[in-house]
């Protein structure tokens, strides 16, 4: 469980650290959709290559963000190998049973974890390069334009910096649980599916009690540091637009026209 | 003469049964009132309403009988509440669940954010809590991986940078071990005898009461014995009725008296040393 990378900040002072949550975010989603519109081997390519000259401007190390791929590959397996078997174009390379292969499948599933890997890798650079309450303040900040239709966009990004800022006590937590109950002979890594899920129920218990008394502690230490004791809520960390967010955003524009050539085919030149 | 900053008059709080009417449980008829820059120490045994007096005094409970002032507020108002709540700095038991943030700086910061303070203040006051603490280095880092001492430290930073008057500890020592419980009392006395702010230490630990202006004994929601730590624990029977371990030096002055010796009741190694070498 330790392994756990994303969500957690890795402190340093690139010039990725130091941009502007907003303009990371809006980055993100620009990169996200790019990935999406994604066809032909060179938009990969493009998009592997901003991916990794944003990882190593970031100063992450490699380690740390191959950790947030390990997180995930066992949803990457499941995508590839579902759509290597039920993807069935192009020529047969391999069959048995009900079970082909075919290039147009292999080709596809490739295509299909490149996407959820250069997802994952993004997002989490995002948490990575920022700190959980600037990544609050950015999204708040964002969203302010919903305070008209009464939507209660500040409780909402608290909500989330105290959800990512109790990531690290609830995997301790669990596992803690899971070695008390292992001494007193539970078994998590035997049997099928079904009753590795039903081990893990003698682990749910505890942790949601847990859960909700942490809550309500919490709750109360919030209260006597007067949450809510006024509207006009002040923040020590103003957001600040500087010349680093002009040169990111115009990098990401430029990489998202690049897509959409590529894409449109415009680049009669390859 | 100034007026007390605490000053509890007759409080009864009673929590209610499951039918609604009052339980047994809460307290009763306390009365007593604490100075400008005093140490007192509050103890008592698990149960003996000591948080509940604690949230007493910060306003998250009013008094169904007498009144609570602090600085002359009374809580019962409800306009005073988050007033009252800024002046009284509270830290709780478990330091895991006291942190809003993942930062140290922004978790200290939450609190004056809360109160509306400018921006450039509330940098200065985080700035200046975290060196009175002793966890400036810290500030960019994350509390999950401070000790417990730490973490309590942190606790109180981001409670003094509200610069509250009074500071309340509800037995915020006791889930640490015996070198973070020294550190957190450390700087809490350091804190008290330097910036004049009040300290409320809630604990069942005796030994920390020693250096206090003043000690109260908790038992039943009553209020059994008060006065310097030293009156406090040569009173055997209400120690005993509050069920509260003597510190070893105290605990043996006792027995050397039940025995006959002539000795004065000690409070710490040293003094117990002198009065056996007295004794001959
Ligand atoms: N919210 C509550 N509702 C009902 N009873 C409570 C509540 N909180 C505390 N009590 C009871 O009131 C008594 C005093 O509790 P408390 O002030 O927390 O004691 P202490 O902090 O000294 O351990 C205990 O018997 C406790 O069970
Ligand atoms: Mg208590």
């Amino acid at each position: 469980m330790r392994d756990v990378a994303f969500g957690q900040y890795y402190p340093s002072n690139s010039v990725l650290h130091k941009a502007d949550p907003r303009t990371k975010l809006i980055a993100g989603i620009v990169y996200i959709v790019a990935v999406f519109l994604c066809d032909s081997y060179w938009s990969y390519l493009a998009c592997f290559s901003f991916l990794l000259i944003a990882c190593l401007v970031s100063k992450v190390p490699l380690k740390s963000i191959l950790k947030s791929i390990k997180a995930v590959l066992f949803v990457v397996l499941i995508t590839v190998i579902i759509n290597v078997f039920c993807y069935k174009t192009g020529t047969v390379l391999w069959s048995w049973w009900i079970l082909t292969v075919t290039d147009g499948g292999l080709i596809f599933a490739s295509k299909m974890a490149m996407r959820l890997i250069f997802l994952v890798v993004s997002t989490s650079l995002i948490t990575f390069t920022t700190t959980p309450v600037t990544l609050t303040d950015g999204l708040e900040s964002l969203l302010t334009p919903l305070k008209w239709i009464k939507f209660p966009v500040h409780d909402v990004a608290i909500i989330m910096s105290i959800a990512l800022r109790f990531i690290p006590s609830f995997t301790e937590e669990i596992d803690k649980i899971m070695m008390a109950q292992k001494a007193r002979g539970a078994c998590f890594d035997n049997g099928n599916i079904f009753k590795r899920a039903k081990a893990l129920l003698p682990v749910l218990i505890p942790l949601f009690v847990s859960a909700f008394r942490r809550a309500d502690e919490l709750a109360m230490a919030m209260d006597a540091r007067c949450y809510n004791a006024t509207d006009k809520r002040t923040k020590m960390k103003r957001l600040k637009f500087a010349w680093r967010d002009l040169f990111l955003a115009l990098a990401t524009a430029v990489f998202l026209a690049l897509i959409i050539m590529l894409k449109c085919g415009f680049f009669g030149l390859l | 003469m100034k007026n007390p900053i605490v000053d509890v008059i007759d409080a009864t709080y009673k929590y209610k049964n499951h039918d609604g009417n009052d339980s047994e449980n809460g307290v009763t008829d306390l009365t007593f009132s604490i100075d400008e820059g005093e140490f007192v120490v509050l103890l008592g045994h698990n149960g003996s309403g000591k948080s509940t007096l604690a949230k007493l005094l910060n306003g998250f409970l009013v008094p169904s009988k007498g009144k609570v002032f602090i600085d002359g507020n009374d809580t019962a108002d409800e306009k005073l509440c988050y007033v009252i709540r800024s002046d009284v700095g509270m830290v709780f038991q478990n330091p895991d669940n006291q942190t809003v943030a993942s930062i140290i700086e922004d978790d200290v910061a939450f609190g004056p954010e809360n109160l509306g303070v400018p921006p450039e203040e509330i940098r200065q006051r985080v700035d200046r809590a975290l060196k009175t603490v002793g966890m400036y280095e810290y500030k960019d880092r994350t509390p999950y991986k401070l000790s417990g001492g730490q973490k309590q430290r942190v606790a109180i930073a981001a409670v003094l940078a509200m610069q509250p008057k009074i500071l309340i500890l509800d037995e915020s020592t006791a889930m640490l071990d015996p070198e973070g419980r020294k550190e957190v009392l450390d700087t809490v006395k350091s804190l008290n005898k330097e910036n004049v702010v009040t300290v409320i230490l809630i604990t069942h630990y005796m030994d920390e009461a020693l250096d206090a202006d003043k000690a109260f004994v908790l038992s039943r929601g009553k209020i059994i014995k008060r006065g310097t730590p030293k009156e406090v624990f040569s009173d055997a029977e209400a120690v005993k009725e509050a069920k509260l371990e003597l510190p070893v030096a105290t605990a043996v002055s006792e027995e050397l008296r039940k025995a006959g010796f002539d000795i004065k009741p000690t409070l710490t190694d040293e003094e117990l040393a002198e009065e056996i070498c007295r004794l001959k």
